[in-house]
């Protein structure tokens, strides 16, 4: 996604003030409270001084320079003079004055007006090496020069101090703008909220903020960190709410909505630092009130980020915030705070919305299910009612064929009723969590010959071909043999109803990696399934529509519309997966995957006759296999 | 078909219940007519349905419905099989079981609603021959009650002194120790015959995974049940002509196995 990137924690080059005054090694500062992420350029032991002190070597700096500027010109026009006569010459201590304007400001500009009015008089005007001046023209060109040159030096400074503050406006802008841009483009709010933090960190880098947390409150109303950046800074463990002061800090900042904090004493084991260390717990607020506390820890610097926010009274750090409310890094850092106030709001108002579609969805599926269940329950007991009653009356007499007619109907709608009430109960057993696979190991051909047995034994199988194709050496597997004999049947069962009698069905099964997994497939060469609805029909109820087998024009496929639900229950249950595969009119294919840990025990029973003569040894033992 | 012998008289009963006195003689002849079946089922509707099948196919019934009263009835009425529901109002399932085993070797097939695999493979270590889950259809019911009662004859009758053992196209030869299918001779390591020696003398009974391996490795293996499914599957390799469909050695899911009885 293109967008401007924020400051980073070494801090933007300043392209555009380079541009202006070119190549410049160093960035001005306004004689005022330092801001911004400017540090960088400097030299880094020089970086970590207090801004004051950094400011006041700047201007010693300065000074120097205006010295050095000026004699350096001094010397310049002197060997120029030597060999040509320029009467305009001290024009190149403007130049010097221009330089030490748009580097070091006001002050330096104007002791280099003075020096090179004072210079150029001593060196350059007759008398020489005197300070008196014997033309009084000389008098004219020498005031000249001094005005021009503070002037101009003047202006510079202000349209250097002018370009900085927009391009520091800018830059702040572009800050904010990506810190919201991040806030809408982060759907996932476990990872927007060490994002912020983050982010947070990397802006105020300079300003002191050495690691940052976000805390919330849980539903006692006490704090709970969910997240600190960065995690393994020396910074970060003042923060951690493990300890009591740190913990009764947030909560306080949670409850009064002001900011609370201390300084902090630095571990034992670290080498000396030079700033004694703050923590501050920072109230979020929005116009849902206090959403959260925003943890920061650094140098004492940090205090004056805190006089931007409303109600801010710093407790527990001695003296007031040093800071202005006006200060840019201020203002930038109430409305960071803003900012992650509204994300935290967001984030809230996204998860009621998600809960109460949940609750609607939940709501939709239940009357569904009534209705669906309602019917399915009714059906197969009317049939059983009617056909029973009529067996019973006693005024009909009916016939061999009637009478068998009637128990037919019996029997098959109690089968269906039978198999609706073990269904629902297994979906629900599932659903509620309840159902937790018992597993063991297993070999799975086992499985596939119990299920192909019990089928035929019921006579679903009759007429139809069904091939298996297993490894000689498919290892055994971790499972509930029952629940997967269940998923079996289901697909089998499936397999039969939606192809013809003549095609076969094959079920097949084998070891596939990385990582180690058994799958098994059973295919068919049946109708197939729409591509649109290989994922729907693992639903809950969903039944094929308006599905015409060609090769049985009477009967449309009945089926309670759970056995894949089931299935996927099932499945899932022991940490596999389901899907299917499929090409309308010419067949489908489920396959399901399970793990197979890497634990299998290493199969071995000992010959008969081979037990050790002496004690009860553990059966483990004489294998050689871990369980 | 092998040949059967009649129904002898079941040791007297233990002291503290009735004297056998007033029972009918059990007529000779096939087991499966005319021989006595009780239903030890709470559930009233259970007995009719049992009863009503069971009757129509010219078995003798009696009902109980409770554990205290089966019992009674089996010491007095000597029935060929009895068919016991797991859940019973006045005592477990499982206890009528362990006694009942104390005195009589009367066939036991249990009934249980599924629940699992546990009671089923107690029901079975305390002495029950099989098992069926409610519901089942009559069908089912039949032909377990008829296999009971076959290896039931054939228990009383052989002693242990048959010299073979057959079961389709598969024989065992005890005294040979030898095992052919379809008359070829197939090679199996001592500890392969031991299993299907074990299996063919229970034969239709369900052995649970821990009855198998302690009859056959000892008393300290107990619940290797993955090294035996294992070991099962290399047996069957040699023994079936498609592994992957058994027709003899035959799984119990989640109980044990058994050897497929002769028709």
């Amino acid at each position: 996604m293109a967008r401007r990137q924020p400051p980073a924690r070494s801090g933007l080059p300043d392209r555009r003030l380079e541009g202006i005054i070119g190549r410049m090694p160093y960035i001005v500062r306004r004689p005022a409270i330092p801001s911004g992420p400017r540090a960088s350029l400097w030299p880094r032991p020089l970086a970590r001084l207090d801004p004051r002190a950094q400011h006041r070597l700047r201007l010693l700096l300065g000074y120097a320079s205006a010295v050095a500027g000026v004699a350096l010109a001094s010397g310049c026009i002197g060997v120029i003079l030597r060999f040509v006569r320029f009467s305009n010459i001290s024009l190149l201590y403007l130049l010097v004055v221009l330089w030490l304007a748009a580097v070091f400001g006001r002050g330096p500009a104007i002791a280099a007006s003075i020096l090179s009015f004072v210079a150029y008089d001593f060196f350059f005007i007759p008398p020489l090496h005197r300070l008196t001046i014997g033309n009084p023209t000389e008098w004219l060109s020498l005031t000249a020069l001094l005005a021009t040159s503070l002037v101009l030096g003047q202006l510079t400074a202000a349209a250097q101090a002018r370009a900085r503050d927009a391009v520091e406006s800018e830059q702040r802008t572009a800050t904010l703008h990506a810190l919201s841009q991040l806030i809408v483009a982060e759907m996932d709010h476990e990872a927007l909220l060490p994002a912020l933090a983050a982010r947070m960190v990397d802006v105020f880098s300079a300003a002191g903020i050495g690691a940052c947390s976000i805390i919330l409150a849980d539903e006692h109303g006490q704090p709970v960190e969910r997240a600190l950046v960065p995690a393994r800074d020396p910074f970060a463990w003042a923060l951690s709410l493990t300890a009591r002061e740190r913990f009764a800090e947030a909560a306080w900042a949670l409850q009064h909505g002001s900011a609370a904090g201390r300084v902090v004493p630095a571990p034992e084991d670290e080498p000396i630092a030079t700033d004694e260390r703050v923590v501050l717990y920072v109230p979020l607020r929005s116009a849902r009130g206090v959403v959260g506390v925003l943890g920061i820890a650094g140098t004492s610097r940090i205090r004056a980020l805190v006089a931007g926010l409303s109600a801010a009274r710093t407790l527990g750090v001695p003296g007031t915030p040093v800071g202005s409310p006006t200060d840019p890094q201020v203002v930038l850092f109430a409305a960071f705070c803003y900012q992650i106030a509204l994300a935290l709001d967001h984030i809230e108002l996204q998860q009621r919305a998600i809960h109460t579609e949940a609750l609607r969805e939940s709501d939709r599926l239940k009357t569904a299910l009534l209705g669906s269940v309602t019917h399915d329950l009714r059906t197969p007991l009317a049939s059983i009612q009617a056909a029973a009653g009529s067996l019973l009356d006693e005024t009909i007499e009916w016939s061999a064929a009637d009478r068998r007619a009637f128990a037919e109907t019996i029997e098959t709608s109690a089968e269906r009723l039978s198999r609706l009430v073990s269904n629902l109960l297994d979906l629900s057993r599932l659903e509620a969590g309840v159902a937790v696979p018992d597993k063991r190991w297993y070999p799975f051909g086992d499985i596939i010959a119990t299920v192909l047995d019990r089928l035929d034994l019921a006579g679903r199988t009759t007429g139809r071909q069904i091939d298996v194709a297993l490894p000689e050496d498919l290892p055994l597997a971790l499972l509930d043999h029952a629940q997967m004999e269940q998923v079996l049947t289901n697909l089998i069962e499936n397999a039969i109803k939606y192809s013809p009698p003549e095609s076969a069905i094959t079920v097949r099964a084998r070891v596939v990696e990385p990582p180690r997994e058994l799958e098994v497939r059973v295919s068919d060469q049946g109708i197939g399934i729409p591509a649109g609805e290989l994922n729907a029909i693992f639903d809950k109820f969903y039944r094929v529509e308006h599905v015409d087998l060609p090769w049985d024009s009477g009967r449309p496929p009945t089926g309670t519309g759970l056995g894949l639900a089931i299935c996927r229950g099932i499945v899932e249950a022991h940490g596999g997966r389901i899907w299917a595969e499929s090409a309308p009119g010419r067949g489908s294919t489920f396959i399901f995957r399970l793990p197979l840990p890497d634990s299998e025990p290493r199969v071995t029973l000992p010959p008969i006759g081979a037990e050790p003569a002496q004690g009860p040894a553990s059966p483990a033992e004489l294998t050689g296999a871990s369980r | 078909m092998t040949s059967e012998s009649g129904m002898t008289s079941p040791p007297d009963a233990g002291a503290g219940l009735p004297a056998d006195d007033g029972a009918e003689p059990v007529p000779a002849g096939s087991p499966s007519s005319g021989a006595r079946v009780l239903v030890i089922d709470d559930e009233p509707e259970m007995q009719r349905a049992i009863r009503t099948y069971l009757a129509g196919l010219r078995f003798s019934i009696e009902g109980a419905l409770t554990g205290g009263e089966g019992m009674a009835l089996v010491a007095r009425w000597h029935p060929d099989i009895v068919i016991l529901d797991l859940s019973l109002p006045d005592m477990d399932g499982l206890e009528v079981c362990r006694q009942l085993r104390a005195w009589s070797q009367v066939p036991i097939i249990v009934l249980s609603v599924r629940s699992g695999d546990a009671d089923k493979v107690a029901a079975l270590e305390l002495g029950a021959d099989d098992y069926l889950t409610k519901p089942f259809s009559s069908r089912e019911l039949v032909a377990r009650v008829r296999v009971a009662l076959r290896h039931a004859a054939r228990g009383a009758g052989a002693g242990g002194t048959d010299a073979r053992f057959e079961t389709g196209a598969l024989v065992i030869d005890f005294g040979l120790r030898r095992v052919t299918v379809d008359g070829k001779p197939v090679h199996v390591t001592p500890t392969e015959y031991e299993v299907l020696k074990y299996l063919a003398m229970n034969v239709g009974r369900v052995i649970t995974h821990r009855t198998l391996l302690q009859a056959v490795w000892g008393p300290h293996y107990e619940t290797e049940d993955h090294y035996l499914h294992v070991f099962i599957g290399q047996l069957r390799r040699k023994i079936e002509p498609n592994p992957s469909r058994p027709h003899y050695l035959l799984t119990e899911p989640g109980i044990g196995y058994r050897l497929r009885a002769p028709d």
